[in-house]
C-alpha cells in the first residue's frame, strides 16, 4: 500500500473507555530451569492480583474476569501448540473464553491491543493479559535461527539466520544517509543497561563506557552484543477492565487512552517509496530539505513505516500534539540501539533524519524531558518476546500509579530473585508523570503496536 | 502381552532442578510453489522478477523477489528477466550467524538495488568488501546447487 483511500487513515475509537488496574512481572533470566512456563505465568498473576493495591481478594478477582489474552510469540521456542491452553488451565480460568495473539516481537502490544477491543466493545469487562516466552530449551544459535524463521524464509532467513544481521543492514544504511556517529547508538546502550541496574527485573545490567560499549564483540557489523537486546524466560501480566469493573478493584486505575497498530512488508528490502506520513506535530515545511545528498526514499530502510502508523492513529485517538511535550515517560522496543533512533523519529520525537537529537540533547534520560526506558528495555532487562509489550505497560502503569519505588526499590523484590539490592541504586520514579507511551514492535517493523496510557 | 519401555532413554541434562534433552531431526518439505520459477531461473543464470499485466492497475514495478499476484490489484503477474548488474543498497558482515547458516562467519550480506527493480534485493558478497554504492554483477551457484536464495550472489562488477 503506498496511496491511503477513504477508510485508511480512520481514527479508531474505543465505544467505551478502557482502564488498566494491575500489573505483575517475574524476574527474567536466560535459563529458567528453576520453574516451568505455567509457574511463571502464575507468578505474575498472583504479583498483579495480590501485590497491586487491589480492593478485592485474589479469590473475588477471580469471579470477576470473563475473558483471557494470552501472548507468547514462537511455538518453536515454546515446544508446545496450543500453549495458552495449558496456561489457561493451570491459572484456573478455565471454562471461560481465551484468545492466544501472535505478532512477532510485537505480541504483547497486540495482546494489549486484542484485551482493549474486548473491554472498548463490551464484549469483556474484566480481562488479563499473559505474556510469556521461554527461550532456554535452545542454545543461543539455534535460538537466533528459530528467530530468524520470523524473517522471510523463501527469499531471507537464509541469508545470515540471524536477525541482528537484518537491523545491522538498516544500521549501516541509517549511519550512511544521516552521519550519526557510533557514539550515539553507543549512548543508547549505556543509559538502558544502567537502568537495568535498579530493577530486580533485570537480565543483562551493567555500567559501560561509550568505550565499551564501541569495544564489545561484533556480533554483525556494526552491532555489537552490547547493543542487541537479551534472550530471556519470564512472564509479565497487566489487567484491563471498563471503568466500572477499574474503580471498583482498585482506587487508582490508570486509562489506556489509545492503542493502535500499523504494519509493513516483512522483508525490509520490499519496501515501496510514498510521501512521508505526517504526525500532528510536522508539516510539509518540515521535510522540505529531507530528500536531498544521500537521502531519496522514505521509508527506505533507514524508517519504519508501521510505527509511524501506529503512532499516527495512537496520536490522533488520544489527542497527542507533541509527544515530547505531552509524554512524560516512554518505553520504546530497543531490540537495538539503531532501531531506538530509527523509532524516535518515527513516533515523532524529532523529525526523520534527526533522532540522534533525542539522546545527544539529553531528553532521553531520567529527569530529562522524556525519560525513555527507564524500566532497561530490551537492551538491559528483558526480551522475553511474548511478554515484552506487556511488560513495557506494566512499567509505565506502575510509574504513573506513582509505584516504581515500591516495585523495584525494596529490598525484599531484589532477595525474592536471589539478588542483592545495589548499594548504589538510585530511584527512577518519574516525578507525577501524567501520561505514558509504549511502542511494541515485530521484525523489521513488519507490526507496530503505540499504546498511550494516562491519569483518567 | 507385556510392552518394554522404550530401549532408548533420554540424556539428564540437569538433576535439580530436572531438565531433559528432547532430541528432534527430520525434514521439512518446503513448498515454493508458484515462486519455484525463480529459484529454476538461477539455475538458467537468471534473476527472474515479476509484473503485473492488469492494464487498470497503476503498479507496473518490477517485483524481485517475485510476487504470483500484484500486491495492489491481486492481479496476475508476468514473469521478466531482471538486470543482472546492480549497487550495494546497505550490507553488514555477520560475525555470528544462527544456526543453519550455510556459508561461512564474516560472510558480508548485501542488498542490492537494481534500475526498474523497485526493492532491494537481499544476497551476499562473493567477493571483495562491500561498500554502499559499490557496482556489482551477480553470479550462479549452478555446480551443487542449494535451490535456495543462497545459489544468487554478488561480486564486484
Amino acid at each position: 500500500m503506498i496511496k491511503f483511500g477513504r477508510g485508511n487513515l480512520r481514527i479508531p475509537r474505543f465505544e467505551k473507555p478502557v482502564f488498566v488496574v494491575a500489573g505483575g512481572l517475574t524476574d527474567f533470566r536466560k535459563k529458567y530451569p528453576e520453574k516451568n512456563t505455567s509457574q511463571l505465568c502464575t507468578e505474575g498473576l498472583r504479583m498483579a492480583v495480590e501485590e497491586n493495591d487491589l480492593k478485592v481478594s485474589p479469590e473475588d478477582f477471580r469471579r470477576r474476569v470473563n475473558w483471557v489474552v494470552y501472548s507468547q510469540f514462537a511455538d518453536h521456542f515454546g515446544d508446545q501448540l496450543l500453549a495458552a491452553a495449558k496456561i489457561h488451565d493451570y491459572l484456573g480460568f478455565d471454562p471461560l473464553g481465551n484468545i492466544e495473539v501472535k505478532t512477532g516481537g510485537a505480541t504483547g502490544g497486540s495482546a494489549v491491543l486484542a484485551a482493549a477491543q474486548a473491554v472498548a466493545s463490551g464484549y469483556a469487562d474484566c480481562v488479563p493479559v499473559v505474556g510469556w516466552e521461554r527461550m532456554d530449551e535452545v542454545s543461543t544459535k539455534v535460538g537466533n535461527s528459530y528467530i530468524a524463521s520470523a524473517a522471510c524464509k523463501d527469499f531471507e532467513s537464509e541469508l545470515g539466520w540471524m536477525y541482528a544481521a537484518y537491523y545491522a543492514l538498516m544500521a549501516q544504511r541509517y549511519q550512511y544517509e544521516n552521519n550519526v556517529p557510533r557514539e550515539t547508538l553507543a549512548k543508547i546502550a549505556c543509559k538502558n543497561h544502567e537502568y537495568a541496574c535498579y530493577s530486580p527485573y533485570s537480565q543483562n545490567p551493567g555500567k559501560y563506557t561509550v568505550k565499551d560499549i564501541l569495544d564489545n564483540e561484533i556480533v554483525s557489523d556494526p552491532l555489537s552484543f552490547l547493543e542487541c537486546c537479551v534472550m530471556s524466560v519470564g512472564a509479565a501480566v497487566l489487567i484491563l477492565a471498563d471503568e466500572k469493573t477499574a474503580y471498583e478493584l482498585s482506587d487508582h486505575p490508570m486509562q489506556l487512552t489509545a492503542i493502535c497498530g500499523g504494519s509493513h512488508t516483512l522483508r525490509t528490502a520490499d519496501r515501496r517509496n510514498m510521501p512521508i506520513l505526517l504526525l500532528p506535530n510536522e508539516t510539509e515545511a518540515t521535510y522540505k530539505d529531507y530528500f536531498s545528498g544521500k537521502r531519496s526514499e522514505w521509508p527506505g530502510f533507514s524508517s519504519f513505516l508501521a510505527s509511524r502508523m501506529a503512532a499516527y492513529l495512537a496520536y490522533h485517538m488520544a489527542g497527542i500534539k507533541d509527544p515530547v511535550e505531552d509524554f512524560d515517560l516512554l518505553e520504546t522496543h530497543d531490540a537495538f540501539t539503531i532501531s531506538d533512533v530509527q523509532t524516535y523519529e518515527d513516533i515523532g520525537l524529532r523529525p526523520y533524519g534527526r533522532g540522534r537529537e533525542f539522546i545527544d540533547s539529553g531528553e532521553a534520560y531520567y529527569e530529562g524531558k522524556l525519560p525513555t526506558n527507564l524500566s532497561g528495555g530490551l537492551i538491559g532487562t528483558m526480551h522475553a518476546v511474548g511478554a515484552t509489550g506487556v511488560f513495557q505497560l506494566v512499567e509505565v502503569l506502575w510509574q504513573l500509579q506513582g509505584k516504581w519505588d515500591k516495585f523495584h526499590a525494596d529490598p525484599e523484590r531484589w532477595t525474592r530473585y536471589g539478588k542483592k539490592k545495589p548499594a548504589d541504586f538510585r530511584s527512577l520514579q518519574v516525578k507525577n508523570p501524567r501520561r505514558g507511551c509504549a511502542i511494541s514492535h515485530a521484525g523489521t517493523g513488519s507490526h507496530v503496536t503505540c499504546a498511550i496510557m494516562e491519569k483518567p | 502381552m507385556a510392552i518394554d519401555f522404550p530401549a532408548r532413554c533420554a540424556e539428564v541434562v540437569n538433576k535439580d532442578p530436572l531438565v531433559i534433552e528432547n532430541a528432534k531431526s527430520w525434514s521439512h518439505y518446503h513448498t515454493y510453489g508458484g515462486w519455484g520459477r525463480f529459484f529454476t531461473g538461477l539455475q538458467q543464470k537468471k534473476i527472474l522478477a515479476t509484473r503485473c499485466t492488469n492494464a487498470a492497475c497503476a503498479e507496473k514495478r518490477l517485483w524481485l523477489p517475485p510476487r504470483c499476484e500484484c500486491p495492489d490489484c491481486w492481479h496476475e503477474m508476468e514473469w521478466v528477466e531482471a538486470p543482472t548488474v546492480g549497487r550495494i543498497f546497505t550490507w553488514s558482515i555477520v560475525k555470528y550467524p544462527g544456526e543453519l547458516f550455510r556459508l561461512p562467519p564474516d560472510t558480508p550480506l548485501i542488498s542490492v538495488e537494481i534500475e526498474g527493480v523497485c526493492t532491494k534485493v537481499m544476497s551476499w558478497l562473493k567477493k571483495g568488501q562491500p561498500k554502499i554504492g559499490l557496482p556489482v554483477k551477480a553470479v550462479f551457484n549452478t555446480d551443487k546447487p542449494t535451490n535456495t536464495i543462497v545459489d544468487l550472489a554478488w561480486v564486484p562488477a
